[in-house]
């Protein structure tokens, strides 16, 4: 990236610099149970996501910027979630959409759920809801969006911990 | 035909290998030994009149003390009727017949009872996990599969589950 990964730009061009990233976010999504339904009628006409900046949909992990795990996740399906997120490209972020992903939902005791995706993977913004209602994702990506306009660069790319300031 | 005409159909053919038969909401539900447990499928499926040719499905059930439960759900699609074909397995040694030679369909069926359940198909060609993690330790659906959450937390409702 240069020289944003090694002193902190100044405020106006940081600015300038997280105001284009966050209306640009390709988005991938990771449908795994009804909470998809709910993502896909975010991304249509009625409530229309794109509207917002939020593109649908990256070819492939390779091209995204944003992850929506929408649904259920198995102990089965989680190393393969892991991976599709590790192939996407820094900086990436990731929404946890509905219960299950969350925390297992009302699947918590089962045999074969694992207890929520941020057991795997880091997850910047937290829906909940069972199913969330598409409102809901377009509240969550506009928190995402304030979070992406306070952050650091730096930060951001050197891999430390990432602040949140209030937006 | 009635599922009593079912039930006696293959009575005399089974003779004393079917243990139990009832009928309820039109279905016969027919209990056979294990030991025969393909072979009354074979009977059900090519006999003519009963022509049970399309499989439904095949599980199992968890009776506790008296073992497993194998229930096969087989539908005539030329006559319209039904049969449950049952068979029980004990605890220590539950192992049935595989039915892929009858309904070739029946495999994965049998896979996934033989890993939910930790019941053998005997003559099974490919009988590994079709569903669980390869590394999966038990038998997830049997009733003394301990859930790890349920044990560190109680169940939150105000009945246990089946109460």
């Amino acid at each position: 990236m240069g020289l944003s990964d090694k002193v902190e730009v100044p405020p106006p061009i940081r600015f300038v610099l997280n105001w284009g990233r966050k209306y640009s976010l390709w988005v991938f999504n990771f449908g795994l149970a009804c909470c998809a339904i709910e993502f896909i009628a975010t991304s249509m006409a009625e409530h229309d996501f794109i509207r917002m900046g939020v593109i649908p949909f990256a070819h492939g992990p390779r091209q995204a910027d944003l992850m929506v795990v929408s649904g259920t996740l198995t102990d089965k399906m989680a190393p393969a979630v892991k991976r599709l997120y590790e192939q996407m490209p820094e900086p990436k972020y990731v929404i946890s959409f509905g219960s299950c992903a969350n925390c297992g939902g009302p699947y918590w005791d089962s045999y074969s759920v694992a207890k929520g995706v941020d057991q795997i993977i880091p997850v910047d913004v937290y829906v909940p809801g069972c199913p969330p209602r598409p409102e809901a994702l377009l509240q969550g990506i506009i928190k995402l969006q304030t979070k992406i306009q306070n952050e650091s660069l730096k930060q951001r790319y050197t891999a430390e911990p990432l602040t949140v300031e209030a937006g | 035909m009635t599922p009593e005409e079912i039930s006696q159909r293959l009575t005399a053919e089974l003779g004393d290998d079917v243990t139990s038969t009832e009928s309820s909401y039109g279905v016969a539900t027919v209990t056979v030994s294990a030991a025969r447990y393909a072979d009354a499928a074979r009977f059900a499926k090519t006999t003519r009149g009963l022509d049970f040719t399309f499989f439904d499905f095949l599980t199992a059930v968890d009776e506790g003390e008296q073992g497993y439960g194998i229930v096969t759900h087989l539908y005539s699609p030329i006559h319209k009727h039904h049969l449950q074909l049952r068979t029980v397995v004990p605890n220590d040694a539950p192992t049935v017949p595989t039915m892929t030679g009858v309904f070739r369909g029946a495999n994965w069926h049998e896979r996934e009872t033989w890993e939910m359940f930790g019941v053998v198909f005997d003559g099974h060609p490919n009988l590994v996990k079709l569903l669980l993690p390869d590394e999966f330790e038990g038998h997830p659906l049997r009733k003394e599969f301990l859930l790890m959450s349920r044990e560190v937390k109680p169940w939150p409702g105000a009945k246990e589950p089946g109460e």
